[in-house]
């Protein structure tokens, strides 16, 4: 197991008028290898729930275990737990601040206790693989890329300190339709050769049904459901219940169903339902 | 994070001095101060101490809450207290003498009235914050600096540029907030080192604030720009402030106060018989 995450419960301004209880209860495993997608609406629970991963919140009751970090011990080791865990917040370009993207890069690796060159090294690394051209840009100042390049070296940022689990905060928030692909397609090619495993907070479905193995839904602080998209996508009734809408191609895959034409197999992707229509098409030729 | 700064914040209510036009609360602000500097005598202290009092009990803010915003002064309170026990020069009644440095009941006194001044300055003013909301604060001071139009001072760019820089306050602290989890992640340790240390850890965050702080001025004056905004002489308000009764009896109080003061101070020596003074 990666992440065990036990009877995790969590009060902000415990004790004051002003306390709000942001998770209640939630339980769950996460296997090395899986992309997990969790999703609700906003104020569910869900960035309070990725920042316990990373130890950013001191864990206050229930427990949570990463690798063999144990996080309800008095002093868990937080720079190896932060080196396991890399975390993108949403607008991560915002994070920048050194001299030389290099540098920046850098910064990560050389907080978690690597030698210089070792950490220029790492670095350059993950400039390279997050699709920057290191030659380019090494020298350059964070400020003057633009702002997809921006967002690709804040991701750099994190990945230089190979964390085998990658949590990604809205990762598309704030790009256009081209940028949004890049950065997923970056994302499913990290999971193949970089890091073990990636939980990704988001609000477009669509993203989650094309590319988590896994969903979880809070809902006011609780863990709702927990499974494989293409069971929850199809139950819409329980979807209409959560506040969030189901993903376009379960809504055309839906909207057949009612005009009578039913489509096998999981249609979730994109590619997937154009083909499964392609298939009802010939059939009927 | 550091969502605890009460200094000087609006504590919403709905008493007399909350419904008091900012601008007679601001005069009365700057009478009290007048008066607490020409304080003097045993009499006129207990004097501004009621005026403190009746001023809290009027706002209906907890006293906890005031004195807790007069809390950041105590280094200061201390500093000075102290200052002033050990260098008080012409004291006459010596308590205790070393080198050039001596304790005489005369600087104890100094000493003690001086950090009163400074607990009833900071009472007072934190008092006019705690009850003016920070629009209503700018939009008095406004009102009361428009006799420096007459020397082409733009009060109204003043005006306007102070509630800006209000407002942003806590929009800042949140950025700090996210920015420290982001490089927190990275492992950056804002908690462990010496003084030097700590100051250089804080660097990745204050580079990225400024950064958006600078970015946030341009889109807050495109957004300006925008809505055609320009600080012409005739902008009319929303909120049209208006002098009413309680100002006046704020007013009435204010001369009464000051002139019990100075009567104390200087005139009806024979009347009271005070022979302990600071």
């Amino acid at each position: 197991m990666s992440i065990e995450v036990n009877h995790l419960s969590f009060t902000y301004s415990p004790g004051t008028p002003f306390a709000k209880k942001a998770l209640d209860d939630v339980s769950f495993r996460v296997a090395e290898g899986e992309t997990l997608g969790i999703i609700g609406s906003t104020g569910s629970g869900k960035s309070t729930l990725v920042q316990h991963l990373n130890g950013l919140l001191r864990l206050t009751s229930g427990s949570i275990r990463i690798y063999d970090i144990d996080l309800a011990s008095k002093k868990p080791d937080l720079k190896r737990l932060r080196s396991t865990v890399g975390m993108l917040f949403q607008y991560p370009e915002y994070q920048l601040f050194e001299e030389t993207v290099l540098k920046d890069v850098a910064f990560g690796p050389l907080n978690f206790g690597y030698a210089k060159e070792d950490a220029y090294e790492l670095a350059a690394e993950a400039i390279r693989l997050v699709g920057l051209d290191l030659d380019a840009v090494k020298d350059k100042s964070p400020f003057e890329l633009s702002g997809g390049e921006k967002r690709r070296a804040a991701i750099a940022g994190v990945l230089a300190s190979k964390p085998r689990i990658l949590v990604l905060d809205e990762p598309t928030a704030g790009l256009d339709p081209v940028g949004k692909r890049e950065i997923l397609n970056l994302v499913a090619e990290l999971k193949t050769s970089f890091v073990k495993t990636v939980l990704m907070i988001s609000h477009n479905m669509d993203e989650i049904a094309e590319h988590c193995s896994r969903v979880l839904i809070l809902s006011g602080g609780r863990l709702i459901a927990d499974g494989k998209p293409e069971d929850l996508f199809r139950n819409e009734e329980f979807f209409a219940g959560t506040g969030l809408r189901l993903p376009h191609t379960a809504l055309i895959r839906n909207m057949l169903a009612d005009r009578g034409i039913h489509l096998d197999g999981n249609t979730l992707s994109a590619d997937a339902l154009s083909k499964a229509i392609l298939n009802v098409l010939g059939g009927k030729k | 994070m550091n969502r605890d700064i009460t200094f000087g914040q609006y504590y919403p209510g709905d008493s007399f001095v909350h419904k008091m036009d900012p601008r007679m609360k601001l005069i009365l602000v700057l009478v009290f101060i007048t008066a607490v500097f020409l304080v003097k005598s045993l009499y006129s202290y207990i004097a501004i101490a009621l005026f403190v009092i009746v001023a809290i009990w009027g706002s209906h803010v907890p006293a906890k809450s005031v004195l807790k915003s007069a809390k950041g002064i105590l280094v200061v309170l201390i500093l000075t207290a102290s200052l002033n026990i050990f260098f008080y020069s012409g004291g006459e009644r010596v308590l205790w003498h070393w080198w050039k440095i001596s304790i005489s009941v005369e600087g104890l006194f100094f000493a003690l009235g001086m950090a009163l001044r400074l607990i009833f300055l900071v009472l007072g003013s934190t008092l006019l914050t705690l009850t003016t909301t920070p629009m209503n604060l700018t939009d008095g001071m406004e009102s009361l600096m428009k006799p420096l139009k007459a020397i082409r001072f733009p009060v109204h760019d003043v005006a306007i540029i102070m509630s800006i820089a209000l407002r942003f306050i806590p929009i800042l602290i949140e950025e700090v907030d996210k920015i420290m989890l982001a490089q927190k992640a990275r492992g950056a340790d804002f908690e462990s080192g010496g003084l030097i240390k700590r100051a250089r850890a804080l660097l990745p965050v204050l580079i990225p604030l400024f950064v958006s702080a600078f970015r946030r001025a341009d889109e807050l004056a495109l957004a300006l720009d925008a809505r055609c905004y320009n600080a012409t002489p005739n902008r009319t308000k929303y909120k049209v402030l208006r002098f009413g009764w309680r100002d006046a009896a704020g007013g009435i109080v204010s001369v009464f106060l000051i002139g019990l003061i100075i009567a104390i101070n200087y005139s009806f020596w024979g009347l009271f018989g005070i022979t302990w003074t600071v």
